[in-house]
Formats: C-alpha cells, sequence, structure tokens
C-alpha cells in the first residue's frame, strides 16, 4: 500500500462515518431543508436546468463555486440570448449581448447585519413542513419536501432534495391557491471539487460593449430611517436588514428595508419621488416579474416601492402600512 | 416521436390536459431540444394572446418571425400565412389561421413597446381587464397600438414594426435613464435594478429563480412585466 493510499483510507472512513451519522440526523424535513440551504451556499456545482414560469421555460447553466467562504457564480441562458450573469459576493456583472451592454453593480453595504433566511423554530409558526417520502428524480434517490403556508401572506414551495448532496434538483414555487407558479428542474447537475477561475468568466467578446457602472456608493445613513422600524407587518415578519444605496437614474440615495418570516423576504425602497404628477398619476400600482411580487404607492413626496417572493397581497400590506405610518408622522410634525 | 405527436403534446400541456408524467418528460425534451423549444415559445405566445393575457412575452426570434410573416403577408394582400400547424390540436384549430394569431401578437408587442412605463402602473379603481382597455390609458405616440380583435391591416402592423423605436425606451433595464414623465411609477428598468439589489437578501433558493428570471431571453425587456390585478382576496391569518 503506498503512504499516499494509506494516508486516504482513515479520511475515507472518517468521512463516510460523518455521512452516514449525518443521515439519521437529517431524517426530519426541517434538516433536509437546512442540508439544502448550506449544499446551495457551501457546495461547488455545475448544473443546467429549466426555469419555468408564466408558460415560459428558459434553459440556463449555473456554475457555484465557494473557496475559503467567498461565493463566486456564474449564471448562463442557454436559450438564444446569451446573457450571463457573475457575481462575487462584492459585485454582480450583468453581460447582455443583445443589447451590448456590460451592468456592474456594487453589492451594497447595509447598515445592519442581514439575516440570511433559514428556518427555524419561529417559521413553523407560519410554515407546515411535510415530508413527502422519496422519490427518483434526474435518475437519483430525491427526499420531497412540502412547505404549506399557514396563511395567505406567503408562497409554498415542493422541492425534491437528492438524498446524496442535499442539492434540490426539483423545485416548486405555489400560490395561495397551492397552484405551481414557477419550477425549476435540473437536467444536469454535478458536485465538483475543483471549479477553475476560467469558468466562471464569461464565454463572450465584450469589445465595443457598453459598461455601464454603479460607483458603489457606500451605505449612507437618510435622516429618518429609524422611524420605519415600529411598522406593522404580516404575520411573522420582521425587519433583518436596512440600508440607504445609490441606484441607477436617482440622484439621492434610497432607503432600503428589507423583512423576512425566515422563508420569504421582503424588501421595501423609499425615494424621494422626482416626477412631476398631477393627483390622478399618482395611484398604487402591483407588478409582477417572475415570482416577485411589487408593490408602489407615493405619497407626501416620497415613493414607495415593495418587492418579494410573495403573494401581491403581502407587498401591498406593507406598504398600506408604512404609508399609514408615514401619514402619521407627517400629522406629527 | 413526429412533431404531429410533439405538437399534440405540447398543445395538450397548455390545455392542462397532459399527465404529469407526460410533463416530466416533455420538460426534460424540452431543456435539449432547441427545436422544441421554438415551438414551444411560439404555442406560449399565441396562446397568451387568445387568452387575452395581459404583456405577452415573446422573444426576438418569434417577433422578427412574426415581422416577417406580416410583410410576405402584406404584400399578397391577407393571404393566410404559412403555417404547417397539424390538425388535431385543440385550440389552435380554432384560429382562423396563423395571420390572425401573429396580427395579435405583432399588435401586442407593438403595444408592450409603446406603453412601456405604463406596463406597471394601475388604476386604484381596480385591476385593468385587458390589453383594450389598457390600451386606452396609452399616452399618444407615433406607433397605433390596437387592441386584439380591432381591424387593422397587417400592412399597417408591419409597417409599423418596423419603425424605430423612440430612444427614450430602453431595451435593457441597465439603461440609467431618469424617472420618464408619465403616470408610471416604477419604469421596468427601475424595477429590475430593485430586483437586483433584493436578491441579495433573498435566499440562496429564491434568489437563484429570481436571477435567472433576469437572465432569461427578454426577461430584462419591459416586456417581462406582465400586470397582474390586485388581490383584493379576504387573507386569513393563523
Amino acid at each position: 500500500m503506498s503512504a499516499v493510499r494509506a494516508a486516504r483510507e482513515p479520511l475515507l472512513w472518517l468521512a463516510m462515518t460523518l455521512t452516514a451519522a449525518t443521515a439519521v440526523a437529517a431524517d426530519t424535513p426541517q434538516s433536509w431543508l437546512d442540508r439544502m440551504n448550506a449544499a446551495l451556499t457551501t457546495r461547488n456545482y455545475d448544473g443546467v436546468f429549466s426555469h419555468w414560469q408564466s408558460g415560459r421555460v428558459e434553459t440556463l447553466r449555473i456554475v457555484h463555486r465557494v473557496v475559503d467562504g467567498a461565493v463566486t457564480e456564474r449564471l448562463e441562458s442557454l436559450d438564444g440570448s446569451g446573457r450571463q450573469l457573475v457575481s462575487n459576493g462584492s459585485e454582480m456583472t450583468c453581460y447582455l449581448p443583445d443589447q451590448r451592454t456590460v451592468l456592474v453593480e456594487k453589492a451594497p453595504r447595509s447598515l445592519m447585519p442581514a439575516e440570511l433566511p433559514k428556518f427555524s423554530d419561529a417559521t413553523a409558526d407560519f410554515y407546515q413542513l411535510d415530508s413527502l417520502g422519496t422519490m427518483r428524480q434526474m435518475g437519483q434517490k430525491a427526499q420531497v419536501i412540502s412547505v404549506t403556508p399557514r396563511d395567505g401572506y406567503r408562497y409554498g414551495y415542493r422541492l425534491w432534495i437528492q438524498r446524496s448532496t442535499g442539492m434540490p434538483l426539483k423545485t416548486e414555487l405555489l400560490d395561495t391557491a397551492g397552484n405551481v407558479i414557477e419550477q425549476v428542474v435540473f437536467s444536469s447537475l454535478s458536485m465538483r471539487h475543483h471549479i477553475a477561475d476560467d469558468e466562471l468568466k464569461p464565454l463572450l467578446v465584450t469589445t465595443g460593449f457598453n459598461w455601464l457602472r454603479d460607483d458603489g456608493a457606500p451605505a449612507v445613513t437618510v435622516e429618518g430611517m429609524g422611524a420605519w422600524t415600529n411598522t406593522p407587518l404580516p404575520p411573522g415578519f420582521h425587519l433583518v436588514a436596512q440600508t440607504a444605496q445609490m441606484m441607477p437614474g436617482v440622484t439621492e440615495p434610497v432607503t432600503h428595508l428589507v423583512f423576512s418570516d425566515g422563508i420569504a423576504t421582503v424588501s421595501v425602497f423609499i425615494q424621494t419621488q422626482t416626477i412631476r404628477s398631477s393627483p390622478n398619476q399618482v395611484r398604487p400600482g402591483m407588478a409582477q416579474v417572475g415570482s416577485s411580487s411589487a408593490f408602489t404607492s407615493v405619497q407626501s413626496g416620497h415613493k414607495f416601492v415593495a418587492l418579494g417572493e410573495v403573494p401581491p397581497a403581502t407587498v401591498r400590506f406593507i406598504i398600506d402600512a408604512l404609508l399609514h405610518q408615514s401619514a402619521g408622522q407627517a400629522l406629527g410634525r | 416521436m413526429s412533431n404531429e405527436e410533439l405538437d399534440s403534446q405540447l398543445s395538450a400541456m397548455f390545455d392542462d390536459e397532459l399527465p404529469a408524467t407526460e410533463c416530466e418528460l416533455l420538460a426534460r425534451r424540452l431543456a435539449r431540444d432547441e427545436q422544441l423549444r421554438g415551438r414551444w415559445g411560439r404555442y406560449a405566445a399565441i396562446g397568451a394572446c387568445i387568452r387575452g393575457e395581459h404583456g405577452v412575452r415573446l422573444s426576438a426570434p418569434l417577433a422578427s418571425k412574426v415581422s416577417a410573416a406580416l410583410t410576405q403577408e402584406a404584400a399578397a394582400r391577407a393571404a393566410p400565412a404559412t403555417d404547417r400547424r397539424k390538425p388535431g390540436i385543440t385550440w389552435v384549430t380554432s384560429l382562423a389561421g396563423l395571420a390572425t394569431a401573429a396580427a395579435v401578437a405583432a399588435i401586442a408587442i407593438l403595444w408592450i413597446r409603446a406603453q412601456g412605463p405604463v406596463l406597471v402602473a394601475q388604476s386604484q379603481s381596480g385591476p385593468v381587464p385587458n390589453l383594450a382597455a389598457q390600451t386606452k390609458m396609452a399616452p399618444s405616440t407615433p406607433v397605433t397600438a390596437t387592441p386584439p380583435g380591432a381591424e387593422q391591416s397587417a400592412g399597417q402592423v408591419a409597417a409599423a414594426l418596423t419603425r424605430p423605436r423612440p430612444s427614450r425606451e430602453p431595451d435593457s433595464y441597465v439603461v440609467p435613464l431618469a424617472v420618464p414623465q408619465g403616470p408610471a411609477l416604477v419604469p421596468p428598468t427601475e424595477l429590475a435594478n430593485y430586483i437586483v439589489a433584493h436578491s441579495v437578501y433573498s435566499g440562496p433558493l429564491m434568489r437563484r429563480n429570481a436571477l435567472s428570471a433576469l437572465v432569461g431571453e427578454d426577461a430584462a425587456a419591459p416586456q417581462v412585466i406582465t400586470l397582474q390585478p390586485i388581490d383584493a382576496t379576504v387573507v386569513t391569518g393563523k
């Protein structure tokens, strides 16, 4: 037996023992969800998946690498446009060859550290977790977990989690009536020990492209930002982050509040309203992008935008509460 | 599997009549078959037009095909377009022909591009019921947006398709233009920027899905945004 093999075998046994112990501990739905989140954020992987939503299907490739906790990711559309997105934690670069444009956005620095959404005992008050058994997906054994909301303020999920890796091979997002509104299905997925730098670079020539850079303005404090911390929220949601950042097309910092119930997150952006509007033009608007809902309103010279992967009623609830609070503050001045 | 069988399967899928197991198989085939994805896109667009959905999303290749078909049609004076769709496809056979669907689709493109930011604005008095109603909100524009069903010659549509778009209508959400005048509260470009900013705080699963929606073809263009009625249902607490 070579020296190398002799050194490897104890490590192999240790790994197998740990894997077996983890498998025993990972039989509850919550532990499967924890494993999934851990796999998505800590493992190297390379896969192709179909993203179904609103009657359309897109095929994308994702390459995800984690080195010493630093995540680098490349997301590429395989359906003609060739759009790609590369993020490395500090900045996100969008390559839009069909527009001959590249956008570079710096990640905002939060004034208040954000909690990553996670499953906990608290989320059990708002979601019911069930294990629906083991099924085959992509030729692999998958544990099927159902996350069912207990009220109408959040969406539900069904997840096919690969038993050997914890990776979600298939995910479904369900509306409040239980209808599937978004689906992601991997057609190939490989967990890799090493991903080279070149695999995270965009595979296109950007000569002649228009580069648009967010200047990465540092987080700033906006007067009155703390006023929103006591806003009534839908059950289970709480403030997890707040910051203020410069955004393209806006001359003043935009206040950014982030609310979460542990699984779903909602962002609220508050900015000084810059358009001249007659009273009948100032009206709320609901928009849908992918599975995200957005609701907008204007009051007292400020524009409020709530956005998140939640039902429309949730973003509207939050905006209404903020408007009510804003009006109260204006009266109290 | 023959093209006819695939067409039937796609049709059944859009009619929600395809068994789940067959849906899975078709999904896998879609993931690796570019030609089949092209068929899928066409069915989705035409089906959405027929159902009168808002903000129909058409891929650039489809839009160019529609434009080409309409140009030929204008030359031939409203002869039916040359789609070799097979019989036995439930909702497709109810059409007078592809020309009708193509015209509807083209009008949808025109409407979407003419409306631009207005897509995300909505009256407080209630949801906008259909494209026709939304068209009434349109500001004056060199492109005449006509609701589906209204009479408009294919030549007019084709001519309008070839006109340059107003310079202030960005193709991509990345263009940092000033907020335009008008009733729009959140232009699509701005909304997409919000999605990117929000994704930083989403969980890994939802973050991936949100960014996938942006990276997807045409996703960053205005037509990605579809109106939804304000959900007036009573939300019950726990």
